[in-house]
């Protein structure tokens, strides 16, 4: 088994009497997809929060490439290599397409601290996020304001500036939801063209998402960690039908 | 050229007509007048880096107008006339406020920055008013004005005309400069969405904290030329009414606009002038006036110049 990228153990957080996070263990190899899935309220946006930095665990530790990136803040993390996506889309509204992008851009290149020159008329910057709009899709669209974007395309600009930053970790939190079916089919084949060269933790309803790109999947139910393994052995296994998936499934 | 970009230079040319204008009328009380105002603009240029481009709520902006108006009164007051050191102390001054006020204040949201920043603004005040060596509440007369070996006497007020005005038009380009550049965009970045910020590696804290002292410093230049301008200097110049008044500056001619303060600083004392002239109650007819604008120009009188409010 290839040494884990990223490793979680015993991971704890509780709100008041509510545990959310129930000593979770959690791991990612190199290039892998793991799915978690889970009912509403199952803490799945709690966990990914507290791997992305964004919560602070009550207990356990977070290890990336080796070093221990438990205490590390939200941009610390960033700036290691971890990229997040959010359940309610999060974009920088009242800029263009392209602008979000750049900015994604700028936030991985470094020297920030320059007052003189403009952003915009800097090839080092506007070069590569133009590549990556066209990559997602939405080379079009660069010079829209990305508050006018559709929905799906606000999706997928969210996930243009994950890769901008050239992450070596994907956060991606319910990346087709809201979606239509014809958005959320392009998205799948979109992230399923990443497999293998990103490692991606993916939270994700959408069942037919989670089957086509999952490698592994862990399936989170009331904190805890219920079962993990192949599509085919989660499937399978009578305790997830029984509290997730439904007998039907 | 955009029809934008010909109105603003029609402004800037009417600006520069002002003096000879004004003697050609025999009206040189509008020479002292439009430099006040433009004095007022720098201050509202400096706070709109972090307002308009920061989202940060300062009420507290005259703390460096009066910090940089009491460098160059506070060196007169010891015989140390020379332009260049006393500006350049008013500056770094108002900076060094600033870094400590905004070392505290940035770190908090909302509200809080808002009363951070106006208490601290307070005790500034206070600190003025409590010392006797320099006039205590009546203030202080500055006799000389500041000296530049000659290169320009502020004496004249045509001359000291033209430097605010090249010093306005200065301020309100560096600024523009910055909030294009890599670091305004960081910045305006935090303003529009924070977490995005944080999960892509940008900690907003830095950044605004630098705005903030930039801010700073600038308008304690303005706080200099206040000085300069009023040959007198009093602790009301760091009353939070005059907070109050920069940023409405600000919200009146457009947040986040290139010529918004300006026009702002304009609009507000222009109308308190001619109102001041009418009524001894001009407040009364100036408050309604700043609610209706406010109300029907969301985007500040920049926002009805061709081209928009945009924030480009």
């Amino acid at each position: 088994m290839a040494e884990a990228i990223l490793d979680a153990r015993g991971l704890r957080k509780s709100f008041g009497a509510l545990v959310a996070t129930d000593g979770v263990d959690l791991d990612l190899r190199e290039g892998e997809t793991h799915a978690i899935i889970g009912p509403n309220g199952a803490g799945k946006t709690t966990l990914i929060s507290q791997l992305a930095g964004n919560l602070r665990p009550d207990a356990g530790s977070i290890r990336f490439a080796g070093e221990d990136v438990t205490r590390l803040s939200a941009p610390q993390r960033a700036r290691r290599g971890f990229a997040r996506s959010f359940q309610i889309t999060s974009i920088y509204r009242d800029f263009t397409a392209l602008d979000n992008v750049a900015l994604a851009v700028q936030a991985h290149a470094g020297h920030n601290f320059r007052f003189w020159r403009p952003a915009r008329a800097q090839r080092s910057l506007r070069d590569p996020a133009r590549a990556v709009l066209e990559e997602v899709g939405l080379g079009a669209r660069a010079d829209v304001l990305a508050a006018n974007l559709a929905h799906g395309e606000q999706r997928q600009l969210e996930v243009a500036m994950a890769l901008a930053t050239r992450p070596r970790l994907l956060l991606l939190d319910e990346p087709v939801a809201g979606m239509g079916l014809e958005e959320s089919q392009r998205m799948v084949q979109f992230l399923s063209g990443l497999k293998g060269r990103r490692s991606i933790i993916l939270v994700e309803h959408d069942m037919d998402a989670v089957f086509t790109l999952a490698d592994r999947i862990s399936v989170l139910v009331y904190g805890r960690i219920i079962a993990s393994g192949a599509p085919a052995e989660v499937r399978a296994n009578p305790e997830v039908r029984r509290a997730y998936l439904g007998e039907e499934a | 050229m955009s029809a934008r970009a010909l109105i603003l230079a029609a402004c800037v040319l009417l600006l520069a007509a002002v003096p000879p204008l004004a003697q050609l009328a025999g009206q040189l009380y509008y020479i002292d007048l439009i430099r006040r105002v433009m004095v007022f603009a720098v201050a509202a240029a400096s706070l709109n880096l972090i307002l308009g481009y920061g989202g940060l709520v300062s009420f507290g902006h005259a703390a460096y107008l009066g910090v940089g108006a009491y460098a160059v009164g506070i060196l007169a007051f010891y015989g140390i006339h020379n332009g260049w050191l006393q500006w350049a102390v008013a500056i770094v001054a108002s900076a060094l406020v600033a870094l400590v006020i905004g070392a505290i204040s940035v770190r908090t949201r909302g509200i809080y920055f808002i009363m951070i920043t106006l208490a601290f603004t307070q005790m500034l005040y206070y600190l003025g008013v409590s010392v006797e060596e320099f006039g205590g509440d009546d203030g202080m007369r500055l006799k000389v004005k500041s000296q530049f070996s000659g290169l320009i006497d502020l004496n004249d007020p045509v001359a000291f005309y033209y430097l605010v005005l090249a010093l306005l038009l200065a301020a309100i380009t560096l600024v523009h400069r910055i909030v294009h550049s890599r670091f305004g965009m960081v910045l305006r970045a935090a303003k529009s969405n924070e977490a995005r910020s944080r999960a892509i590696g940008f900690s907003p804290y830095p950044y605004q904290l630098v705005a903030f002292v930039i801010s700073g410093a600038i308008c304690g230049l303005a706080g200099a030329l206040l000085a300069n301008h009023t040959a007198y200097i009093t602790p009301a110049f760091m009353e939070w009414t005059r907070s109050g008044e920069i940023l409405f500056m600000v919200i009146l001619g457009g947040m986040g606009t290139a010529p918004g303060p300006a026009l702002g600083a304009f609009a507000l004392l222009i109308i308190e002038d001619l109102l001041a002239g009418w009524t001894e109650h001009w407040q009364i007819i100036l408050g309604p006036l700043l609610v209706l604008s406010v109300l029907f120009f969301r985007r500040g009188l920049a926002g009805l110049l061709p081209g928009g409010g945009r924030h480009g």
